[in-house]
């Protein structure tokens, strides 16, 4: 019974750090996504501005993929009984996330830095002409 | 003490080879691979910080810059940041490799080359509006 616990003990709660910074990870994505999309005011009259359709949809599918990886670390942390426990391997998870999680989220950050760009590129909006 | 010495033999340490052959792929203490994770995710952060110093400087904050310093500037930070955002998941497959074969973690080019791009960017944030 206790030589259980103690193997269910996670010390320097190390798991829980990094649910944090996934989840200090994925706000940081969630506020960049606002800058991009930056005139809220423009909002009120979507669908007649090509150009804030644009971004909208960039933003919306980012929206989307943060709600996944917030859903996906949610279900493997309660599996693992907060991070303690994955019955799988009979360790603590390690990575927290699964690894093709790890690859999704630089591919959105790289998304939306390729998004920034083809902004610039295509002078959808924002730079003075 | 003579059959100890007979065991050990020449200069290798005293390690039973499948001992030293299991550990050769063996998963690292989890708490290693989530400090790798979470170096993962604070170089993720540095470059959505860079993406979005990159989406002020382009749209958000009234510069008195000229257009190119400021395109320059935008540019170059939204370039750092995919830069970062490509590399962050190669360092971390490296490191987690390097572990789990007990290998010395391998050394990366990325934090010298954040510095060297970010102080040219602040050299051009200084010097460009002069111009």
């Amino acid at each position: 019974m206790s030589g259980s616990r103690a193997g269910g003990e996670d010390p320097g709660l190390q798991a829980e750090r990094t649910l944090l910074s996934w989840q200090r990870t994925v706000a940081s994505l969630v506020v960049v996504a606002a800058l991009y999309l930056r005139d809220p005011g423009v909002l009120v009259v979507a669908g007649t501005h090509r150009q804030v359709d644009g971004r909208l949809l960039v933003v919306g599918l980012l929206l989307a993929a943060a709600g996944v990886l917030i859903a996906v670390l949610r279900v493997r942390w309660r599996r693992t009984r907060h991070g303690v426990l994955d019955h799988r391997t009979g360790a603590p998870p390690a990575p927290l996330a699964p690894p093709w999680l790890i690859v999704a989220v630089s591919g959105i950050v790289v998304g939306l830095g390729v998004a920034v760009l083809a902004d610039v590129g295509l002078g959808w909006t924002g730079v003075p002409p | 003490m003579s059959t100890v010495s007979a065991q050990s033999g020449g200069d290798d340490p005293p390690e039973p080879n499948p001992d030293v052959k299991s550990r050769q792929v063996r998963e690292p203490d989890y708490r290693f691979t989530l400090a790798n994770e979470r170096t993962f995710l604070a170089w993720m952060r540095t470059a959505l910080a860079l993406l979005a110093g990159g989406v002020a400087v382009l749209y958000l904050v009234p510069l008195d810059w000229g257009g190119p310093v400021r395109l320059l500037v935008g540019l170059c930070l939204t370039i750092l940041a995919l830069v970062v955002a490509c590399w962050a998941p190669l360092r971390w497959t490296r490191v987690q490799r390097a572990m789990r074969r007990e290998e010395p973690l391998p050394t990366s080019l990325l934090p010298l080359f954040t510095t060297v791009a970010l102080a040219g960017v602040i050299l051009v944030v200084l010097v460009g509006p002069l111009l």
